[in-house]
């Protein structure tokens, strides 16, 4: 795949780890490491890329202390100006994360949470999903079962009017991009990934139904 | 260092400012007076403190130098003729000269002969100790009397006076010109002047200040246009004021009739000045004077003022008894600046305004005291003046202090208030709620033991909790917002941001409704488009917290929680509705708490709050207001 990936980390094994893993993946793809906050930003701007996977607990300049608020403050910044920029998490800890909650919901580019111990295929997994506009968040960010009001309705368009996206799309006044996202973050409520290998939105509407969010 | 500097500028700027608000209204106040002097407002009160303090002296010995022979309705009557003839005149004068006085003075209009007898009274007129009046200024008719025919001129002194706006005699004119510019002296003068003659002191210039007149080392004040508490008064010629002679008798007064009887002790008479004048009311010779304490209401018989001002002079020169003086004017406000400026100070270095009062009655009476001594001393000082800025200023800034005190009285109430209600808050929403949930399922005996202990540690945490919280939000100024289970989340973050921690942690609390819980839609979108304060911040989120906690409560069965927090239609939204079969409007509810904190602060943010049954089932709860703020 042709694309570009910045990857900040301000533990140079882990950027290395993280770099060979994605040449490996995306062997046409242009990666380029920064280990601050300041660097990583500027190179974002400068490259607009297709994926940043980004370390929460990074300094923000050159001799600082790591610190997550750091790593929160330019995820904020990224889904302020980018919305709809493909993001992967790298964290240890994800709880800090959850205030950026309501602001993930509404991010329409990928955004997925990855574990630093995760197995690499895992990690793949995530970095795809990202990269496909998915949408992955732990179990403990989540608050059980939590959708936003515009996911019930396309739900409801779906399975009980069974539009197809287009028709949904004119129906809420949203891009297709829009109903797109809403769908992986619906998934994404209710555990339903593409590595299941069934048909996605079918399992989806199960789902939907055995929770109650349609009748 | 650093600290300890800043903390001095911000002293100074503290003081600064007591004294922008103290101090200017206070020279304001002291420049108002001096202003309501300068044009004349004060004068009369100034007159009447003059008179006053005069009034007030102990009495005076009687002046034994001075013998006034009255001629009264009883004499007029005895005698028979109005005015009484010359021949009674002449005898009432050769029965005195047996008696040898030093000098006789004549306050009776005599420029006509009042026969019979002319002849006779002219011989008397021969002898030298004897000064009739005249009248040298012209009366509202343009009119003045003449002398006595058969007196010599240096015999002759005038018995005009100078009255002051209010009618009164205060000052004595002693040396005066005539129409056409030839110099007189009053009787009083000549009188004073042919005494002390006598006793080998001479009129002459003063020696400090030529232009004043001299009996030995006594200068005698004259009065200028501003003298005390004068404002333009008429100062022509050579006036002094009168320091009168206190007590009910400062001169023996016998009748004329008790002279030609021979009633009266030869040395009463004997080298004395004896003033004949009319002490009849008929006679109409009566002048005004408050400053003698009289049961006539406040007049006096014109020879008795002549008699007073001899006095003054005849004392001051022998008897070292002070003469009536003022200060010069710059000195006048000088004093008046100062007990202003003292007024401002007592009531700013008091600061408390029971000690201001107390500290302003202790100048009062000392300024009083003050000015009585000085009086006593001849000075007139101008007391009204002083005493008026003294009290405007320390009063004035005492109601000022008053004010204060009251306002932080206020203010301090307000605060306990609000920590009454933060404790009720803290207490309400956390460990009540615990409780509520052991209540409720005691009843039904689904607690083990060993959860309804750490139910009940729970609560014990939570109770020890509320100290915290209240030290936290209420003692400190403090920015963060406490939920009951320890989180805390600074306020100064997006107000969307921090309802969402507040929905995560109070769903986290463990309300029985909660369990069945299935889905939770939730849109917190920014609403700090109308920016609010802290304290508003934090309010919303006790009444998020609130809603939920009653969901988790109340709310029966539910499946479905929606928590909305966003801009709709030109207002904020903030919506709790939960679909359990709870109570949609609970009397509980609406008498409670939450429901008074949730109207308090949508009456503040102008917008509404209702709790209303949701659609198929369970109850919203609600809180709208506008974007826009309002303009007041």
């Amino acid at each position: 795949m042709n694309c570009t990936i910045v990857v900040i980390d301000d533990h140079e094994l882990v950027l290395d780890g993280t770099v060979n893993l994605l040449k490996d993946h995306y062997p046409n793809a242009t990666i380029q490491i920064a280990q601050t906050r300041q660097t990583g930003q500027t190179l974002i701007e400068q490259l607009q890329p297709d994926l940043v996977v980004v370390d929460l607990s990074i300094p923000e300049s050159e001799g600082a202390t790591a610190r997550f608020e750091t790593g929160i403050e330019l995820l904020k910044f990224l889904m302020q100006h980018y919305p709809t920029l493909n993001i992967v998490v790298q964290s240890m800890n994800p709880k800090p994360l959850v205030r950026l909650k309501p602001m993930i919901d509404d991010h329409e580019g990928g955004f997925t949470i990855a574990d630093k111990k995760l197995r690499r295929d895992e990690m793949l997994t995530k970095l795809d999903m990202a990269l496909n506009g998915g949408t992955y968040l732990p179990k403990e960010m989540k608050l059980g079962l939590e959708v936003k009001p515009e996911w019930l309705e396309l739900l409801r368009l779906a399975y009980q009017e069974g539009l197809q996206d287009k028709a949904i799309a004119k129906e809420m006044n949203i891009s297709d991009r829009t109903v797109r996202n809403y769908w992986t973050k619906v998934q994404d409520a209710l555990s339903v990934y593409p590595e299941d290998n069934q048909n996605l939105r079918t399992q989806v509407g199960i789902r939907a139904r055995e929770e109650g969010l349609i009748d | 260092m650093g600290k300890m500097s800043h903390k001095y500028w911000e002293r100074i700027r503290d003081e600064v400012a007591i004294w922008r608000i103290g101090a200017l209204p206070g020279l304001f106040v002291i420049g108002l007076v001096i202003l309501l002097r300068l044009v004349g407002a004060l004068q009369p009160s100034e007159w009447w403190m003059l008179d006053f303090l005069l009034r007030s002296r102990s009495p005076e010995s009687t002046d034994e130098r001075i013998l006034i022979v009255g001629i009264d309705e009883a004499d007029i009557q005895a005698v028979g003729t109005y005015p009484i003839s010359d021949g009674t005149l002449a005898e009432l004068i050769e029965t005195l000269q047996t008696d040898e006085p030093r000098v006789i003075g004549l306050d009776l209009i005599r420029d006509l002969p009042v026969e019979p007898g002319q002849d006779r009274l002219n011989q008397a007129f021969q002898a030298e100790n004897i000064i009739g009046i005249e009248k040298v200024l012209p009366d509202l008719s343009n009119n003045t009397i003449a002398p006595p025919a058969g007196l010599a001129p240096e015999q002759i002194g005038f018995a005009d006076v100078v009255l002051d706006a209010d009618t009164a005699l205060r000052r004595s004119l002693l040396e005066t010109f005539t129409e056409t510019g030839e110099q007189r002296f009053s009787l009083a003068l000549l009188l004073t002047e042919r005494y002390l003659a006598e006793e080998g002191i001479d009129l002459e210039n003063g020696i400090y200040d030529p232009v004043a007149m001299r009996f030995g080392d006594v200068e005698i004040p004259y009065v200028l246009p501003n003298s005390g508490g004068y404002v333009n008064a008429d100062a022509n010629n050579y006036q002094t004021l009168i320091h009168y002679r206190s007590g009910e008798e400062p001169f023996h007064r016998v009748s004329m009739t008790d002279i030609l009887n021979g009633n009266v002790p030869e040395e009463w008479i004997r080298d004395r000045v004896v003033l004949i004048g009319s002490r009849a009311v008929s006679a109409g010779d009566l002048v005004r004077s408050s400053a003698v304490d009289n049961d006539s209401s406040g007049l006096i018989y014109g020879v008795e003022s002549h008699a007073h001002v001899a006095s003054q002079i005849i004392s001051a020169v022998l008897d070292d008894r002070p003469l009536l003086r003022t200060w010069a004017n710059t000195w006048d406000y000088v004093w008046i600046i100062g007990w202003g400026l003292l007024g401002i100070v007592l009531s700013r270095v008091l600061a408390s305004p029971f000690k201001t009062l107390f500290a302003l009655g202790i100048a009062s009476t000392v300024l009083f005291i003050l000015c009585v001594v000085a009086l006593m001393g001849g000075w007139w000082l101008p007391l009204v003046p002083a005493l008026s800025v003294l009290i405007l200023n320390s009063a004035g800034l005492t109601a000022a202090l008053f004010y204060r005190h009251q306002q932080d009285l206020k203010a301090k109430i307000y605060d306990r208030q609000s920590v009454i209600e933060h404790t009720f808050d803290a207490i309400h929403n956390g460990p009540l709620q615990t409780l509520a949930g052991i209540m409720r399922h005691c009843p039904e005996e689904s607690y083990s033991r060993d959860q309804l202990y750490n139910e009940l540690q729970k609560l014990n945490h939570e109770l020890r909790m509320v100290y915290d919280s209240i030290q936290q939000e209420t003692l400190l100024p403090n920015q963060h917002f406490y939920v009951c289970n320890g989180h805390s989340f600074d306020l100064q973050r997006p107000t969307h941001e921090l309802l969402h921690e507040v929905y995560r942690a109070t769903l986290n609390r463990p309300f029985q409704h909660f369990e069945p819980l299935k889905v939770k839609v939730v849109s917190f979108q920014p609403i700090d488009v109308r920016i609010l304060s802290i304290e508003q911040k934090r309010r919303l989120c006790r009444f998020l917290e609130e809603a939920l906690c009653n969901a988790g409560k109340y709310a029966k069965e539910m499946t479905r929680l929606e928590v909305t927090c966003k801009p709709q239609a030109g207002k904020i939204l903030i919506r709790v509705a939960d679909n359990g079969s709870g109570i949609a409007i609970d009397s509980r509810l609406s008498a409670g708490r939450g429901t008074q904190q949730a109207m308090m602060l949508a009456k503040q943010l102008n917008g509404t709050f209702q709790r209303i049954p949701n659609s198929k089932k369970g109850t919203i709860c609600e809180l709208t207001y506008p974007i826009a703020k309002p303009w007041f």
